[in-house]
C-alpha cells in the first residue's frame, strides 16, 4: 500500500513538473489577465480609497459589498512597489 | 575517456552538492523554516503571489533558466579542452551556481517577494537600483545578440531548420486559437500542434530553405536575423496567448522530447571524447581565465536565474524548504544539461579539425549533429534528427529571445517616457529593441559577442550574489558561502568584459578592422562592454559601503551585549 502511494506520488511528482515546464506560465498569465481587468474594475468604483475619486460615492456604496473580499488584495497590489522585472514574474 | 564515465561523475556532483553542501546551508546557516509564512501565503492573491506544489515550480524554474546557453556555452568551451571545462562547469555549479538561485529565491522571500531592484534599494542603496536596472538594459541587448547569432547562423548552417521553425510557429498560434478562442480540449490541442510541429521537422529535411527560396536568400544573414526579430517583435507586441505562450507550450514539448531521447541516446551509444582533454591556456577568443569561465555561463552560474528567482519563483513558493530543490535543485539538472553538451561536443568528431570545420559555422550545427547521432541511436533517421536538434536549438534560443525583447520594451518605456511619451508606444519601444539587437547580430562576431553575454550574465550574477551577502551581514549570519564566490565572480567577468572590450576597440582605433559591418560592431560591442564594467564597479563601491554599514551596526550591538 505504501509502495502503491510511494509510486502515486512520483508518478504525481511526474505530471507536476510537465505542467510546471509547459503550461504553469500559461495559466499564470490568464490568471493575471483576469486580475487586472478585476482590479482596473475596483479602481474605477473605489478609486477614492487611493485617493483617486473616479466614480461618484452612491455608485461606490452599491458595489462595496461585491468587491470586499478583494479589497486588501487590490491595495496591495496598486500600491506595491513595481520595476520592469516584475515583467519576468 | 568514455563520456559514461563523465556523466556519473556529474551525477555524484551534483548529489554531494544537493544533500550535503545545499542541505547545510539551507538548515545551519539560513535556517529555513517550514512554518515561516511565505509572502505567496501572506500576501495570496491568486495571481502574482500563489502557493505552488514545489514540482510545478521545478519544472517552471526549470523551463525558465535552461535555454540556449547551458548547450552553446560547453560546445564553445570546448576549445581549450573538455577537461577544464567540465571541472568549471562542476566546481561553478557546486560553489557558486546553485548558492546564487537557492539565495536569491530566500532573500526574496524574506523581503516579501521583493523584485532585484527592490533588494537593491533595501539592502545596498537606491543609487544601486538605478544603476542595477540600467545594467540590466545593456545585459537584455547582449542577450538579444548573442542568441540572435545563434538563430542566424542555426537556419544557416541547417537548410532544414527554417521549415521546422515555421511549423513550430504555425502550431503554436493554432494552439492558442484552440485553447483561448475556440475552447478546445487541452489534450486534443497538443496532440495536434505538436503533431503539427513534427511534422514539420520530416517537411525541413524534404524541403529545404534552398529549394524554397534558393541558395542566395538561405545564406542571407540579413534574411534570418530580419526573421528572427521580426518574430520576437510579434511576440512583444501581440497578446500574449496569441503569439508567444502557445508557442512556448508546443516547443516545450519538442525541446522535453528531444533532451528525454537524446540523453538515453547517450547512454546507448556511449561514445569516448575524441577531442583532447586539454589544448593550451590561450586559444583565439582568449586565455582560460577570465574568458572559458564566461563562456560556459548558465551551466555553471548565470545572472539570469536570479531574475528568475526572485521575481518569478520566490513569490510562489509554499514553505521556505521548498527553495533547496527548486532553486538549488534545478540548477544541478542545468549542470547536468551543460554536462550533456560537452559530451555531445567532444563525442561526435572524430577529431579536432572536424570540429574546427563544425564551429565556425555555428553552435547550433553541432548540437543538430549530436541530437541527430544520440536520437539515431534509438532508430531516428540521422536526417531527421538533424532537422529535430536544428529546432530545439531555434526554439531554446528564441523563446529566451522573445521574452527578452518584450522585457527591453517595458523597459525602454520606463526609463525613457519622461524624455518623450514616444517611448511608451509597445511598437516604438519594440522596434527599437529589435534594431538595436539586430545591429548586434549582423556586425558582431559571434564567438565576441558570446563571451561579452556571458561576462555581462555572470557580473548579473555576482552582483546577486552581492545582495545575498549583504542580507547576510545585515542579519548576523556567516556571508561565507556567497561572499568569496561574489569575489570571484566579480573579478573574472570585469577581467574577461575588459580583455574582450580592450581588444575590440583596439582594433578599431589602430585601423586593423576592415569594412563598416565590423567597424560597427567591434565598437558597438566594445563600448557597452566598458558601460557594463563601469556600472559594476560603481554598483560595488555601493556593496562595499554597504558592508561596511552592516559591520558597524553588528560592531555596536556587540560591546551593547556585553
Amino acid at each position: 500500500m505504501s509502495e502503491e502511494k510511494k509510486k502515486g506520488g512520483f508518478f504525481q511528482a511526474i505530471k507536476e513538473f510537465i505542467y510546471g515546464v509547459a503550461a504553469h506560465d500559461s495559466a499564470r498569465f490568464a490568471l493575471k489577465t483576469r486580475a487586472s481587468m478585476e482590479h482596473l474594475f475596483i479602481l474605477i468604483t473605489m478609486g477614492d480609497m487611493l485617493g483617486v475619486p473616479i466614480l461618484p460615492p452612491y455608485y461606490s456604496l452599491r458595489l462595496l459589498p461585491y468587491v470586499v473580499p478583494q479589497i486588501s488584495t487590490w491595495k496591495r497590489r496598486m500600491l506595491r512597489e513595481k520595476d520592469f522585472t516584475d515583467a519576468l514574474a | 575517456m568514455n563520456s559514461v564515465v563523465v556523466v556519473i561523475i556529474g551525477f555524484i556532483v551534483a548529489f554531494i552538492g544537493y544533500r550535503v553542501y545545499a542541505k547545510y546551508i539551507d538548515t545551519k546557516i539560513m535556517k529555513a523554516d517550514p512554518k515561516r509564512a511565505t509572502p505567496a501565503k501572506m500576501y495570496m492573491d491568486g495571481v502574482d503571489f500563489m502557493p505552488t506544489s514545489k514540482n510545478i515550480l521545478f519544472g517552471y524554474q526549470f523551463k525558465s533558466i535552461a535555454g540556449a546557453a547551458p548547450i552553446i556555452g560547453p560546445i564553445i568551451a570546448i576549445q581549450w579542452g573538455w577537461l577544464p571545462a567540465l571541472l568549471w562547469i562542476l566546481a561553478g555549479a557546486f560553489f557558486i551556481g546553485w548558492v546564487q538561485d537557492y539565495s536569491s529565491a530566500m532573500i526574496a522571500m524574506r523581503h516579501e517577494g521583493a523584485s532585484l531592484g527592490g533588494l537593491s534599494h533595501k539592502l545596498i542603496s537606491p543609487r544601486a537600483r538605478i544603476i542595477l536596472l540600467s545594467f540590466l538594459y545593456f545585459y537584455l541587448l547582449l542577450i538579444a545578440g548573442a542568441f540572435g547569432n545563434v538563430v542566424v547562423s542555426t537556419a544557416i548552417g541547417l537548410k532544414a531548420a527554417p521549415m521546422a521553425w515555421l511549423f513550430m510557429t504555425i502550431g503554436g498560434i493554432l494552439a492558442g486559437q484552440m485553447i483561448y478562442r475556440w475552447k478546445k480540449d487541452i489534450i486534443l490541442t497538443t496532440v495536434v500542434t505538436v503533431v503539427i510541429a513534427l511534422f514539420g521537422i520530416w517537411l525541413g529535411t524534404i524541403a529545404p530553405s534552398n529549394k524554397i527560396i534558393g541558395d542566395s536568400l538561405a545564406n542571407s544573414r540579413w534574411v534570418w536575423a530580419i526573421a528572427a526579430f521580426v518574430f520576437c517583435y510579434f511576440a512583444a507586441v501581440l497578446p500574449i496567448w496569441r503569439f508567444a505562450l502557445p508557442i512556448n507550450y508546443v516547443a516545450s514539448y519538442i525541446v522535453f522530447l528531444g533532451l528525454f531521447f537524446g540523453i538515453i541516446g547517450i547512454f546507448v551509444a556511449h561514445p569516448n571524447f575524441t577531442l583532447p582533454a586539454y589544448t593550451g591556456f590561450s586559444i583565439k577568443i582568449g586565455p582560460i581565465w577570465p574568458i572559458m569561465f564566461v563562456t560556459i555561463a548558465c551551466g555553471a552560474i548565470s545572472g539570469w536565474h536570479s531574475l528568475v528567482s526572485t521575481s518569478g519563483t520566490a513569490r510562489q513558493l509554499e514553505y521556505e524548504t521548498d527553495a533547496r530543490p527548486v532553486g538549488g535543485g534545478v540548477m544541478f539538472v542545468e549542470m547536468m544539461l551543460a554536462v550533456f553538451a560537452l559530451v555531445i561536443a567532444g563525442t561526435i568528431y572524430a577529431s579536432a579539425t572536424e570540429y574546427g570545420a563544425a564551429i565556425a559555422k555555428g553552435p547550433g550545427v553541432i548540437f543538430a549533429a549530436g541530437v541527430s547521432k544520440f536520437l539515431g541511436a534509438l532508430g531516428l533517421p540521422l536526417d531527421t534528427g538533424r532537422s529535430y536538434g536544428s529546432v530545439m536549438m531555434i526554439v531554446l534560443a528564441v523563446t529566451i529571445m522573445q521574452l527578452v525583447i518584450r522585457f527591453m520594451r517595458i523597459a525602454t518605456s520606463e526609463l525613457l517616457s519622461d524624455v518623450s511619451p514616444i517611448f511608451k508606444n509597445a511598437h516604438i519601444g519594440t522596434i527599437i529593441a529589435s534594431l538595436l539587437g539586430m545591429l548586434l547580430v549582423l556586425t558582431g562576431w559571434w564567438q565576441y559577442l558570446w563571451v561579452l553575454f556571458g561576462g555581462a550574465n555572470q557580473l548579473m550574477a555576482s552582483l546577486a550574489l552581492m545582495l545575498v551577502t549583504a542580507y547576510l551581514m545585515s542579519e548576523g549570519k556567516p556571508a561565507a558561502y556567497a561572499f568569496y564566490p561574489m569575489i570571484f565572480m566579480f573579478f573574472t567577468t570585469v577581467a574577461a568584459l575588459l580583455y574582450t572590450s580592450y581588444g575590440l576597440l583596439s582594433k578599431v582605433f589602430t585601423g586593423a578592422v576592415k569594412g563598416a559591418e565590423a567597424l560597427i560592431g567591434n565598437t558597438l560591442m566594445g563600448l557597452i562592454g566598458f558601460f557594463l564594467v563601469i556600472a559594476a564597479i560603481i554598483l560595488a563601491v555601493e556593496g562595499a559601503k554597504a558592508f561596511n554599514r552592516y559591520r558597524a551596526i553588528r560592531a555596536q550591538a556587540a560591546p551593547a551585549k556585553a
